[in-house]
């Protein structure tokens, strides 16, 4: 019995959850376009099945795409910055200003720039991304253990070669934690992104779009599916992400025991 | 603080330095390696600075300090891959040494799957695969408990007999320091200087039983004594 809790917990408290939810719904007689029941969500997501997967796979590739942008530039620009204390110095406040300025702010002067659609989206995601990355990427690259680095010094190896097979494996940790963060806020900024930044082609726009115009049209259960499909993109997100973690750390680092 | 060490040392020579904390031993072997610069006085090593020799020169570090994410084998290699040998040739001789140090069954294994010792073995065999001349150890051995010490030391002298590299080797033991050595240095604290050179005359090959013979122990005796000397009082 003790080996199956792990998912006969969870299962029981959803079990319980949703009874409370029916309960509330029918004890304090809510409307359904104020609290939808759970089944008439799924209903309603079925029915607008078509719209939402396209809304989820557009918002995926903007989710995707300024993801992959906030990694590879966030690893280079960590990267560079390990190299001199002085560089880091200069950039990180910078850096640390683009992130402390609030995305719904920097969002209208990114459609201003690239117009409505993916462009908006992919720099929205990319500045949610970024600093994550950045962040834990650059101490993993300045955490390298000194013995270690006198052994490359001792050994005579080129600054490329420090790089490589000390530097990027030992920041490797810390920048896939950097990257699991950027995981679970790449389809929040994509979503973000269509919200103030998205179009719409023949009605269907990005999951953030969908959510503005079923709130108009008064599609309370298909919003509710909406924000469900929200939450699997994200869940499809993280578990790519861990994912990698788990194939690139599995065999030497202490999480992973 | 080292302050007025001579020494000179010829090929195939084992020098022990011994001496309370913070006498700076481990800086007299950075020195040597070229890892620390001096700021006066000089080291010549075969000839030239220490940052010119570091080709023939390696130091055993007191950690094993091996990279975690290469497997053993890899780890033995690693210099060898860092001056640019061929994959095989580095293959070869990175089997070579592991077998050197009977660790041959344990090169596809990480280094957390290692006990202590045996990371310290890997770590022996890794300075061993760039053929040193001189081998430089910092407490390779502090870390482990007596037993394996023992026997690190043995295999450490076995090893010498086939591949005769001249070794400087920084310890608190005494006990080791005189079963390892030709020569035992006696350092003093605050600043560091040479209090006492002990030559330690028994012969090569060295074996186990060394330890239990009167000459052994009278000489282990002067080393303590020489050692309590330098201690600074309580």
């Amino acid at each position: 019995m003790k080996r199956h809790l792990f998912w006969v917990l969870p299962v029981v408290t959803g079990i319980v959850l949703l009874g409370l939810w029916y309960a509330a719904k029918a004890l304090f007689q809510i409307p359904s376009f104020v609290l939808p029941a759970p089944d008439e969500i799924l209903r309603a997501g079925w029915q607008e099945r078509h719209t939402l997967v396209a809304s989820a796979l557009l918002t995926g590739r903007g989710a995707v795409l300024g993801f992959l942008a906030a990694v590879g530039i966030g690893f280079l620009i960590s990267m560079i910055m390990s190299f001199s204390i002085r560089l880091k110095q200069s950039f990180y406040p910078y850096i640390l200003m683009l992130q402390m300025t609030p995305v719904i702010i920097l969002a209208p002067i990114f459609a201003l720039w690239l117009g409505q659609g993916l462009a908006s989206i992919v720099a929205i995601t990319f500045m949610i991304c970024f600093f994550p990355v950045v962040a834990n990427t650059t101490m993993g690259f300045l955490s390298v253990d000194r013995n270690l680095g006198e052994l490359f010094v001792m050994c005579k190896a080129t600054r490329w070669q420090e790089i490589r097979y000390l530097r990027v494996p030992a920041a490797m940790p810390y920048f896939l934690t950097g990257m699991k963060i950027a995981g679970t806020l790449a389809p929040i900024g994509a979503i973000t992104g269509d919200f103030l930044a998205g179009t719409a082609q023949n009605g269907v726009g990005g999951i953030g779009f969908m959510t503005i115009a079923y709130f108009s049209q008064l599609k309370i259960p298909a919003l509710f599916a909406t924000g469900l499909v929200a939450c699997l993109l994200g869940f499809l997100f993280v578990g790519g992400v861990s994912l990698l973690h788990w194939l690139l750390l599995r065999r030497w680092h202490e999480s992973m025991f | 603080m080292l302050d007025d060490i001579t020494l000179a040392a010829g090929p195939g020579e084992f020098v022990s330095f011994i001496g309370p904390s913070g006498c700076g031993k481990s800086t007299l072997l950075r020195l040597i390696a070229g890892l620390t610069p001096t700021s006066a006085g000089s080291i010549v090593v075969g000839g030239t600075n220490p940052e010119d020799a570091r080709q023939g020169v390696f130091l055993v570090f007191q950690d094993a300090n091996l990279l975690p994410w290469r497997r053993v084998a890899a780890n033995v290699e690693l210099p060898l891959m860092l001056r640019g040998d061929s994959r095989d040739s580095r293959r070869s001789r990175a089997k070579d040494m592991l077998a050197l140090v009977g660790l041959a069954e344990a090169a596809g294994k990480f280094p957390w799957q290692l006990s202590g010792g045996m990371k310290m073995r890997v770590s022996i065999a890794r300075a061993l695969s760039v053929a040193p001349r001189i081998l430089l150890l910092d407490e390779p051995f502090g870390a482990l408990d007596e037993m394996t010490r023992d026997r690190l030391n043995e295999d450490l002298l076995a090893i010498r007999e086939r591949d005769p590299f001249t070794a400087f080797f920084v310890t608190h033991s005494v006990a080791e320091a005189v079963f390892l050595s030709t020569r035992v240095v006696v350092l003093s604290a605050n600043p560091g200087r040479v209090a006492r050179m002990i030559d330690v005359p028994f012969a090569y090959p060295r074996a186990a039983e060394l330890r239990e013979t009167p000459e052994f122990l009278e000489l282990l005796a002067e080393t303590s004594r020489a050692l309590r000397a330098v201690l600074p009082p309580t």
